[in-house]
């Protein structure tokens, strides 16, 4: 009966060959430290699943966003689970991205054929620090108050051009209201469109190029 | 044992991969749905006895409307609403207090003098003195808040 429906929606969609391209591929002997990128995934669609269900209670304004989220820590049922996967996460993607670009350089895998795999990483790398970056400010407490008025007059210091930065970084010359919209707004939606795009770029050319052989002593 | 009873690598590693992820996946739906419907499934406020206003203010035979703010506690907010309740009399001493809610689709009743009767705008809904509906397409009367008095002054019990 499953076989059957699978080969009615088979004949119509052609699922198997994408399925087989994408989890039943030839692979070269590798090891655990080629599962890095797949870890990096599995946190990302976990980060995308508890950010979607933090949106349901969380208010971008600074008179609601920490009483919301206190309230989904503190009174909605599984709420500290859900944040608590969502702040722990994060710090996991970013350490899981630095370590997979690492087995990346050390197994010299951005080489031919795959520089645009390892260019379309260095982007994402980027985007994930802008989630973190974006993301810590959203609690509103202290932390995220004084780490974001610093982190922004980082982005101040280029001559010329740094107050120009800073006051499109924060929506004006004060960290306020505009900050934290803003903020929000590329978090959940700047941020998340941009690395499906990328990220769907980044698989699409793993699955293409096939993953590369563990180099040999003596090449 | 026999060539076929032996689980192969390839066996065994779809078996562990299928349940892990089903693990994962019902590890993360469970508390999802906890978190969406919790709001829904919480417990309402206790009820407490509200303070309308002097007995005496209450005409008899005429629905007299009063206005009191409450204080209501939704998700991380506290703020004061003000809730409308008629209270009709024919006696002077027995008192009965009815929400302006129309019972149809919420909106509120006000009460005509001219129609001697409460007349709701969305659907022109006609309810009598006593909250009878007596047109329209609200399905019952008026609702009623147990009342008591207390040194000449009404209470009715609401959250």
């Amino acid at each position: 009966m499953a076989t059957r429906l699978g080969n009615w929606i088979d004949e119509r969609m052609g699922f198997r060959i994408v399925w087989d391209a994408i989890f039943l591929r030839k692979i070269p002997k590798v090891n655990w430290f080629y599962t890095l990128g797949s870890a990096s995934l599995f946190v990302a669609m976990n980060q995308a699943i508890t950010g979607i269900l933090l949106t349901i209670y969380y208010v971008p304004t600074p008179d609601h966003a920490y009483d919301s989220v206190q309230f989904i820590t503190t009174e909605i049922p599984a709420g500290w689970l859900i944040r608590g996967l969502h702040h722990w996460g994060a710090s996991a993607m970013v350490v899981l991205v630095v370590l997979h670009m690492l087995r990346v350089i050390f197994y010299g895998a951005y080489k031919f054929p795959r520089e645009i795999t390892w260019m379309t990483g260095v982007i994402l790398l980027i985007l994930v620090i802008g989630f973190g970056f974006t993301g810590y400010l959203l609690p509103w407490d202290q932390k995220a108050y004084w780490a974001t008025t610093v982190g922004t007059r980082i982005a101040g210091t280029p001559p010329l051009i740094g107050d120009t930065i800073l006051r499109i970084v924060r929506g004006g010359a004060d960290l306020s209201a505009v900050t934290l919209a803003r903020f929000y707004g590329v978090h959940v939606w700047v941020l998340p469109a941009s690395l499906i795009l990328v990220l769907a770029f980044h698989l699409y050319l793993v699955i293409r190029n096939g993953i590369s052989e563990m180099p040999k002593k003596g090449e | 044992m026999s060539e076929d009873n032996q689980v192969s690598r390839k066996n065994f590693m779809e078996v562990a991969i299928w349940s892990i992820g089903g693990i994962i996946t019902l590890g993360m739906t469970i508390p999802a749905i906890a978190y969406l419907i919790g709001p829904a499934i919480k417990k309402v406020q206790e009820q407490v006895w509200i303070r309308l206003g002097s007995v005496l203010k209450v005409e008899i035979g005429v629905p007299t409307l009063f206005k009191v703010k409450v204080q209501q506690r939704t998700g991380w907010i506290v703020n004061e609403e003000e809730i409308s309740v008629y209270v009709l009399t024919e006696d002077g001493r027995n008192y009965i207090a009815m929400s302006n809610i129309c019972t149809h689709l919420g909106c509120r009743v006000r009460w005509i003098a001219e129609g001697n009767s409460f007349f709701c705008p969305c659907h022109n809904a006609i309810f009598d003195q006593e909250g009878g509906v007596v047109s329209g397409p609200p399905p019952e009367p008026l609702e009623r808040y147990e009342v008591k008095v207390e040194d000449n002054q009404l209470y009715i019990l609401g959250g």
